[in-house]
């Protein structure tokens, strides 16, 4: 059972009573959580967790502490605050310590529903089931992973402030391969409501895929134009709000950092129709209705119309810099400042390039310019006089983001689509669109399928 | 000037000594389920008994329970400055069940005799609704039944060490890696896990282990801000199945010191031209790529595509056992959960088998799997390896990967040798950036310090290194192979996989080792 808001209120108000610290911040979360996976279209693990931890930070003349447990009998959680002011007595005084927030507004944010939190085990097995039954009858070899998540949690500080947060989601990969091992086919997507998450769609995406990339040809590794589907933008560039940070731009060590001690804010530095922002209140995809250390999320806009206008300060390093406190991002949404292009169209105006939906095992390699490497996996085809012609063999890339989103360097943008890392498991989401781009580095063949 | 934490903690009038972690709360140091049931009234072997009876009621042809404790510690720091000093620790249990066939699995951090009833129940339900569609039936390898306990070999449990020492020793590395002009920041890292785990089955089996593992990091960073450049030189020394020891018998300041003056070094280091290369490879870098392209393609259930949708398959098909010529044939690598010092070493996995040691490449040739009890039915086989592991109570247990190591040649073979056979090469330290396939032919890996080889001998600092392979053309292109003497274990405390993703420490031994012409690109260009 999750906990309701009284009930996270009340475990808050006991920690802080235990509390003989200067300043703190108590937490409590409750998740209830169900898997299901399949492979070799049969059913093979399934199961589900239940748990409640709480989290305890405390500061005694500024030096910190933190502890936490998730054995909530009295004396246990006595004993938890007991060492985390323990720790603190014999820590050094933290330097970046910031008072703990006062009482704060929020502005509610809807992104929980019940049917998600308690998704029925035997609808679910048979969501499943149609999913193998869809594979079986394409003759492909289906595999996936479906999970469910409810989330509540409270936090409170000494000063005063309180947060109650529901939240949930729901997710379903599949991938089908043809029984011959050749060609494979993938796709995912989540929601936080499970009445919104249409598994069918899942299930024929990831088959026609599969049956569509059978025999692929070889094609030279290079430079080529590519279509990137959502799924693919949200492999490759789904954390990019998050990489916004003044603190180690300002330090010298990130793409956003401009020599002599300076960044780039203020430049153009991605093609003038992207916009990055984050906005908690988007109904497709609500974010937290509290950004770092319980800030009241705003919408913070990081890149307007190619320009960085923003990056983030944490409470310390605003301190640090004069500046003000930077509530966010929270969730990562990109978007064209003009109407946006289907990948269809995408397809018909391509002269010679490559459509591709997914990457895999990407890794940053030079934190300077962002680039990073990976593969093409699941599904690439090339393209010839506005024509899918055939599918092609994977793929490694190394390719710079900077470069990648460059003034110059995109062609076309499609609608923004709400999709998740698949290296992330579908775990969180973003709001990415397709994207056209005439430059992308692909330097070597991979065999894998 | 820096003050050491000592000073600081002289100057505000604490005595350090009396501020270590004395007496913790009974509820965190508990061992052995004896101890657990006077700590806090819980009769782990009572509540199995209740598990396994609830689930064997209902009908289920395998269960077992998993009653386990965690705790863990991590202390940050960066420059001068503590970041974070945290403990943490949980405790809950999972019942796994076997219902026609087919898995079920609950869990709960609520440890009582109603709540174990409950969660065997739901358990047992999530397998029988799965079970109605089920298509291929799973079933288990038998294995003996064993009742026993088992700890892991540490000499100095690091949960027993003051806070304070460990501040002090993570300050003094940033310390000696600031000491170089030039080096701009350091983050240090000191984490330690303690897992205490129960078992029980349906086979009759009782094991309890304790299990200890060590993790120092840090990262030096310097930054040339006229030009904007920074290059950063992590640790080379990886994390390791031992106790409060390893901290102390590892040269780590040394080691810091070196790393700020490669640091520095690496921002008016040559570029690498790209071509193709000898490579020496140090341990400290070629674990990681054992780990990738050895490791991974011989887990059984990626060969099976049970992990299709995730981690991918293998290009280790099942016709390739005894025929593939995987590497060279002075190579030989053993599946371990024995080898001393490993991450992955227990007593006994999470389905009760022993632990073993086997190879899974012999004189070069692709011999055998990594297998659990199902996967070695769907096989075949008529044993499991024990490579069953779940990474939390909550976490279903399935197939993870042991210690996989390559064995040192047999003379006494030193890195100079092999260099010394090398006209056109670069000998890389360290791990850095790495990425390889959802089949495993096609890998790049960076590292942490490059040096050129020429002619023989070891020449100047190169920057901006990676190579790029297909596994079985790199491991046979290896014609040297080090001595015992130059073998040093590497390893992960967060190997990931599966889905929900779980986490597994794992480790992988090796001698220097050379390699042949392998294709090395540029990183900075594009």
């Amino acid at each position: 059972m999750l906990l309701t808001e009284k009930e996270g209120r009340a475990i808050c108000e006991k920690l802080l009573s235990y509390v003989k610290a200067d300043d703190a911040v108590v937490g409590v979360s409750s998740e209830n959580y169900g898997h299901l996976r399949f492979a070799s279209n049969a059913f093979t693990t399934s199961g589900a967790r239940e748990n409640v931890s709480v989290g305890i930070t405390v500061w005694i003349d500024k030096k910190r502490g933190a502890a936490s447990t998730n054995e909530m009998d009295d004396e246990s959680l006595k004993a938890t605050v007991a060492l985390a002011e323990q720790l603190a007595r014999i820590s050094p005084v933290d330097r970046e310590y910031m008072p703990t927030l006062s009482k704060q507004t929020y502005k509610p944010v809807n992104g929980y529903a019940e049917a998600t939190s308690n998704i029925s085990v035997t609808s679910r097995a048979k969501i499943i089931n149609d999913v193998i039954t869809a594979c079986e009858k394409a003759n492909v070899i289906g595999a996936g992973f479906h999970q469910a998540r409810g989330s509540a949690g409270a936090s409170a500080t000494k000063n005063g402030n309180f947060i109650y947060e529901q939240s949930s989601l729901v997710s379903l990969a599949t991938t089908a391969r043809t029984p011959d091992g050749t060609s494979s086919g993938y796709f995912l997507r989540n929601h936080f409501d499970v009445a919104k998450l249409d598994t069918a769609r899942i299930a024929n995406e990831a088959i026609r895929k599969a049956l569509d990339a059978r025999n692929p040809r070889v094609l030279d590794p290079g430079v080529y134009p590519v279509i990137l589907e959502p799924q693919a933008v949200a492999d490759l560039l789904g954390f990019l709000a998050f990489s916004f940070d003044a603190r180690s731009a300002e330090e010298g060590r990130s793409p956003f950092s401009a020599p002599g001690g300076k960044t780039k804010v203020g430049e153009k530095i991605f093609d003038e129709r992207i916009n990055i922002y984050s906005d908690p209140w988007h109904p497709e995809l609500p974010g937290s209705q509290s950004a770092q250390v319980g800030l009241p999320a705003e919408k913070i806009v990081l890149v307007r119309n190619g320009v960085l206008e923003n990056l983030f300060y944490s409470r310390f390093w605003a301190k640090q810099k004069g500046k003000e406190p930077t509530p966010g991002p929270v969730n990562s949404i990109i978007e064209s400042s003009q109407p946006p292009v289907s990948v269809d169209d995408m397809i018909k105006s391509m002269d010679r390039g490559l459509l591709l939906g997914r990457f895999w095992y990407i890794r940053g390699v030079d934190p300077r310019s962002a680039l990073q490497t990976g593969l093409t996996r699941d599904g690439i085809w090339y393209i010839e006089n506005g024509k899918i012609q055939y599918p092609v063999k994977n793929f490694r890339f190394n390719q710079s983001l900077t470069q990648l989103l460059a003034p110059g360097n995109v062609d076309m943008i499609g609608k923004p689509e709400r999709v998740g890392s698949s290296e992330g498991q579908g775990g969180s989401a973003s709001l990415l669109p397709a994207l056209k781009v005439k430059e992308f580095n692909f330097t070597s063949q991979s065999e894998a399928v | 000037m820096t003050t050491s934490r000592r000073d600081f903690l002289k100057s505000a009038g604490v005595a350090a000594g009396a501020l270590s972690i004395a007496s913790l709360p009974s509820w965190i140091d508990s061992v052995t389920a004896a101890e657990e049931a006077a700590a806090n009234g819980i009769d782990k072997n009572a509540l199995a008994d209740i598990a396994l009876k609830t689930a064997r009621k209902l009908g289920v042809t395998y269960a077992d329970i998993r009653i386990n404790r965690y705790r863990n510690e991590s202390i940050a720091t960066r420059e001068q400055q503590v970041q974070n000093v945290s403990r943490g620790q949980n405790f809950g249990f999972g019942v796994r069940v076997l219902y026609k066939g087919t898995w079920g699995f609950a869990s709960s951090r609520s440890v009582t005799p109603d709540d174990v009833r409950r969660i065997t129940q739901q358990a047992v339900e999530i397998a029988r609704a799965n079970s109605i569609y089920q298509r291929k039936r799973i079933s288990l390898v038998p294995v003996e039944k064993v009742v026993t306990s088992w700890k892991s070999a540490f000499e100095k449990d690091p949960f027993e060490v003051s806070i304070d020492d460990k501040i002090q020793f993570l300050l003094s590395l940033n310390e000696a890696a600031m000491k170089t002009k030039g080096v701009s920041f350091v983050n240090s890292f000191m984490g330690f896990v303690n897992e205490q785990k129960f078992y029980a089955s349906t086979d009759g089996s009782r094991i309890e282990q304790y299990i200890i593992r060590a993790n120092p990091s840090f990262t030096v960073t310097a930054v040339n801000r006229a030009n904007g450049d920074f290059q950063s030189r992590s640790a080379l020394g990886g994390p390791q199945g031992m106790g409060y020891e390893y901290i102390e018998k590892h040269d780590w300041k040394h080691e810091a010191e070196q790393a700020g003056e490669e640091a520095a070094m690496k921002l008016s280091a040559k570029a690498v031209d790209p071509g193709k290369y000898d490579l020496v490879l140090h341990p400290s870098h070629l674990w990681l790529t054992i780990h990738e392209s050895v490791g991974h393609p011989t887990e059984l259930d990626r060969s099976l595509w049970m992990e299709a949708n995730y981690a991918g398959t293998s290009f280790l098909t099942p016709d390739k056992i005894g025929k593939l010529q995987f590497a060279s044939k002075i190579m030989n690598f053993v599946a371990d959960r024995t080898q001393p010092a490993g991450l992955a070493t227990v007593g006994y996995d999470d389905e009760g088998v022993r632990a073993q040691r086997w190879h899974l490449i012999k004189d070069g040739t692709f011999v055998d799997w990594q297998t659990t009890r199902d996967l070695a039915a769907m096989t075949g086989k008529k044993t499991s390896y024990g490579c069953n592991h779940g990474d939390s109570w909550g976490s279903i247990s399935f197939p993870r990967m042991p210690n996989v190591s390559l064995q040192p040649g047999p003379g006494n073979t030193s890195m100079d040798d092999l260099i010394a056979g090398v006209e056109k090469g670069i000998l890389i330290y360290g791990d850095g950036s790495y990425s390889i396939d959802q089949q495993r032919y096609n890998f790049q890996f960076g590292g942490q310090v490059f040096w050129e080889i020429k002619n023989g001998k070891r020449g100047e600092m190169l920057r901006d290194v990676a190579y790029q392979s297909r596994t079985t053309d790199f491991w046979n292109s290896c014609d040297g192979l080090g001595g015992q003497s130059t073998y040093e274990l590497g390893g992960s405390f967060n190997d990931g996989k599966g889905e929900p993703g779980q986490s597994n420490a794992v480790s992988h031994g090796c001698p220097v080792a050379r390699f042949r012409q392998v294709n090395v690109l540029n990183t900075a260009r594009k």
